[in-house]
Formats: structure tokens, C-alpha cells, sequence
């Protein structure tokens, strides 16, 4: 244990050294940031013994079904033809190296608050994947979603390219929260209710409500969070399981495994002072 | 006596327990059938809890807790579902109509957990700290999914 950590902090170190040295990424921080950000769950197929990242899992929206791509380096498959500059555009601008819009199913509208270094370093990671040549399947859309051109008037509305900009007189604790929840951890993709076009309430962020499939997902403002120590909160985000044993939907289940659980100590506490920093939003 | 007698009169004794059992059920009141069935739910959590401590790391590993609550887990995960009873579909609870709509999926998942509970309890044996970890994360997956499809936020 305290070997990983003197070697992660050798890897920081190394890390930071590397990238004053030069602009090349660091791929052992993207891995952190990889994990943080969630990419794992909808890149990989739900099965056991998947390929992680060789694309594959479903998400069934009002919209239709979405298929997670490959995004290992392999040429044809995956996105291995890619120069950062696609990778870049496609995660702050929700654009395709040919310049088509990605459906929001992709999440561009939080990873957009991505900054600079942090792209960087996930690109350098994911160029060390081993390539899958696991074809992406494309997306099974219902009339008319499946036109792209239609996303570009969805941008105009719900989309503000740029990454996040540290709020003024906040403390940093709660900034760092605030990057890690609004654009890696994208929680608010599922915990910020959506109007009929698919678009984020922003008037109710993170307050919860009913999922496109119906489900109710839970309200992450101080309303509800008050009722949680920060203790058992924290606990519950590592191990998945709440101190009365009880273990949430697996949708949540999958981002503690992949994403939660992952996060260093300080991380997990950042994310905890943002989400207690919010106004308080009723049920 | 033959075996194949032997185990027909079996059947039917069982066959008359179980006809048995489910008349004296049919007759609970609903509100008593919830109470005992997330009574099971609770007790669940007691010794599901702590292995999912274990498994993420939290809390150091225990092989003789981890048996001892396989154990029990075993009985437990068999007792809630025919408290999933129809008559109490109207009782307020978190149990989503997807449990009485979509019954076959529902028995589906408790069989699932069942299945993977009895793996525990083998593997719980085995001493291999590694496979044991493994399992109880599959056996949270179950839980989750029955929890995503079947439960109400609460």
C-alpha cells in the first residue's frame, strides 16, 4: 500500500516532469483520469471477459439505442487513425474527425469542461491500449433522431463549449469537487433531469427526478445528502454498499466500481464538499 | 422398498408441504407479508454489508466472518420473494410494478442471487481470498440489478 503510493507519487512527479519537459501526455495520469471520467462503463460490452474500451454497451434512450464504440487505437475498429486534434474536438466541441456532431448520447456537453492537460494525458492512455479489432455497431435510432444535422440545433441549446473555469472566491477543495462532478465524473448526465428534448433542467442540476427509461435517480443536493455523513457517504462510494448493508441500483453500482472506488482519498472528499456546497434542491 | 417408490412418495409429501405452505401463505395479510419480507431485505444488508466492506478493500478480510455470513446469506436470499405476493401489489412500499408485470425477469434475478450466494458459500471454503472477493461482487451485481429494475429510489 505505501509502496503504491510513494510509486504513484513517483508517477505524479514524473508526470509533471515529463510534461514541462515536453507536450506529450502522460498516460499514467490518464489512466487515473480515465477511471475518474467513467469511459470504461459505456466502452465496453456488458459480458464477461469484454475487451474494456472495445466498445460495445447499449444505452436505451427515448431516442433510440446507443452503442458505445471502440475507441482502442486499432485503425479500422477503433479510433487508431486518430491525431489528438480529433480526440480533442470530439471530447470539447462533440464533433467527429469528419466534423458531424455526435449524438449527446456521448457526453460531450460535461467532458467539453475538460481542461487542456487533463485531454492530453487521457489521449496519451488511450494510445497505449492494445488495439481491438471489435467492430462498433452503429446506433439503432427512431425517426427522425437519427439525423445528425438535427444536433447541431440541440448544441445551440444545451451545449457551451470551453473548459471549467475555477469559480472566483471558492475554495479550492470545492473547485477541484466541482471538475471531478460537472465535467470527468459527468454525474449530472443521469442526476440532472432532462426536458422532451433531451436536454438538462438546468434550474434542477443534480436534484434527481425520473431517468429517460423512467427510473427514478436520486437528488444529490444537500436535500438529500444531509441525511448521509460524510463518513458513510465516503464508505458508501468506495465499498457500494451503505452502512445498513443495502447496495444501490447497479447502474450507480458500475460507477463505484469503475469510477468512485478509484478516486484518491483527497479526490473523494473534493467531490463530497462540492456536492454539499450546492443549493439545496427539492425532492 | 424400491428407490423409485421411495421418491415418489416423497414428491408427494413435499408436494402436500408446499401446497401447504403457499395456503397458509395465501391467507398473511399483505401488510404482514411486506413487513416480513423487508425484514429479510434488512437482515440481508446486516451480513451483506460487511463483505462488501471487505471486498472493496475497506475492511480488512475475515475469512471465518466471511463463511459464517455466507451461511446465513444462503438461508436469507431464499425468504423474501413469496412475500412478493400480488395482494400486496397496493401496500406502500419500493417495490415497482415491474415485480408483479414482469414476473418471470423478477424470479429470474432472485434465482440469480440465489445461485450466486450458494457459489459464495463454496468458494468461502476454498480459502481463496482473490475468488472469495470476486464472488461478492457478483453477488452486489445481482443485488443491483434487481434493485435498478425492481425498486423504487428511495
Amino acid at each position: 500500500m505505501t509502496q503504491n503510493i510513494r510509486l504513484a507519487a513517483c508517477a505524479l512527479l514524473l508526470g509533471a516532469w515529463a510534461t514541462s519537459a515536453s507536450a506529450q501526455g502522460d498516460a499514467k495520469r490518464g489512466e487515473y483520469l480515465a477511471k475518474a471520467g467513467g469511459c470504461l462503463g459505456c466502452h465496453t460490452e456488458d459480458k464477461k471477459d469484454a475487451t474494456p474500451f472495445a466498445g460495445g454497451r447499449a444505452l436505451k434512450t427515448p431516442f433510440g439505442t446507443f452503442f458505445g464504440p471502440n475507441i482502442t487505437p486499432h485503425p479500422q475498429a477503433g479510433i487508431g487513425k486518430w491525431a489528438e486534434a480529433d480526440f480533442v474536438r470530439a471530447m470539447r466541441h462533440g464533433r467527429r474527425p469528419d466534423g458531424a456532431n455526435y449524438f449527446p448520447a456521448f457526453p460531450y456537453p460535461s467532458f467539453t469542461k475538460i481542461d487542456d492537460r487533463d485531454l492530453g494525458d487521457l489521449w496519451a492512455y488511450l494510445r497505449t491500449l492494445a488495439p481491438s479489432s471489435r467492430a462498433s455497431q452503429p446506433h439503432d435510432l427512431g425517426f427522425p433522431f437519427g439525423w445528425r444535422f438535427l444536433v447541431t440545433v440541440w448544441k445551440w441549446f444545451f451545449f457551451t463549449p470551453g473548459p471549467y473555469l475555477p469559480a472566483p472566491g471558492v475554495a479550492d477543495i470545492i473547485n477541484r469537487g466541482a471538475y471531478l462532478v460537472q465535467a470527468l465524473g459527468h454525474c449530472g448526465e443521469c442526476h440532472t433531469p432532462r426536458n422532451f428534448l433531451g436536454g438538462p433542467k438546468r434550474s434542477r442540476f443534480l436534484a434527481g427526478g425520473k431517468s429517460p427509461e423512467g427510473k427514478d435517480v436520486p437528488n444529490l443536493t444537500p436535500t438529500r445528502l444531509k441525511k448521509w455523513r460524510d463518513v458513510d457517504f465516503k464508505d458508501f462510494l468506495v465499498t457500494g454498499v451503505n452502512s445498513d448493508g443495502d447496495v444501490p441500483a447497479e447502474a450507480m453500482g458500475e460507477v463505484i466500481r469503475n469510477t468512485t472506488s478509484q478516486l484518491t482519498p483527497e479526490d473523494l472528499a473534493a467531490l463530497i464538499a462540492y456536492l454539499r456546497s450546492l443549493p439545496p434542491l427539492p425532492e | 422398498m424400491n428407490s423409485k417408490l421411495l421418491y415418489s412418495c416423497l414428491a408427494v409429501v413435499l408436494g402436500t408441504g408446499a401446497g401447504y405452505a403457499t395456503s397458509v401463505l395465501a391467507q398473511a395479510k399483505p401488510d404482514v407479508l411486506v413487513k416480513q419480507r423487508q425484514a429479510v431485505m434488512t437482515l440481508q444488508g446486516k451480513y451483506f454489508g460487511p463483505l462488501g466492506a471487505m471486498a472493496s478493500g475497506k475492511a480488512p478480510y475475515n475469512a471465518a466472518v466471511v463463511q459464517r455470513n455466507a451461511g446465513f446469506l444462503d438461508n436469507l436470499s431464499r425468504m423474501p420473494w413469496d412475500g412478493f405476493n400480488p395482494n400486496t401489489k397496493n401496500e406502500k412500499t419500493a417495490a415497482l410494478p415491474a415485480v408483479y408485470n414482469d414476473r418471470a425477469k423478477f424470479d429470474e434475478t432472485a434465482s440469480r442471487l440465489e445461485n450466486e450466494i450458494s457459489r459464495l458459500v463454496t468458494v468461502s471454503r476454498s480459502g481463496d481470498e482473490a475468488a472469495v472477493k470476486a464472488q461478492i461482487t457478483a453477488i452486489g451485481k445481482v443485488c443491483g440489478a434487481c434493485h435498478n429494475d425492481f425498486r423504487a429510489k428511495k
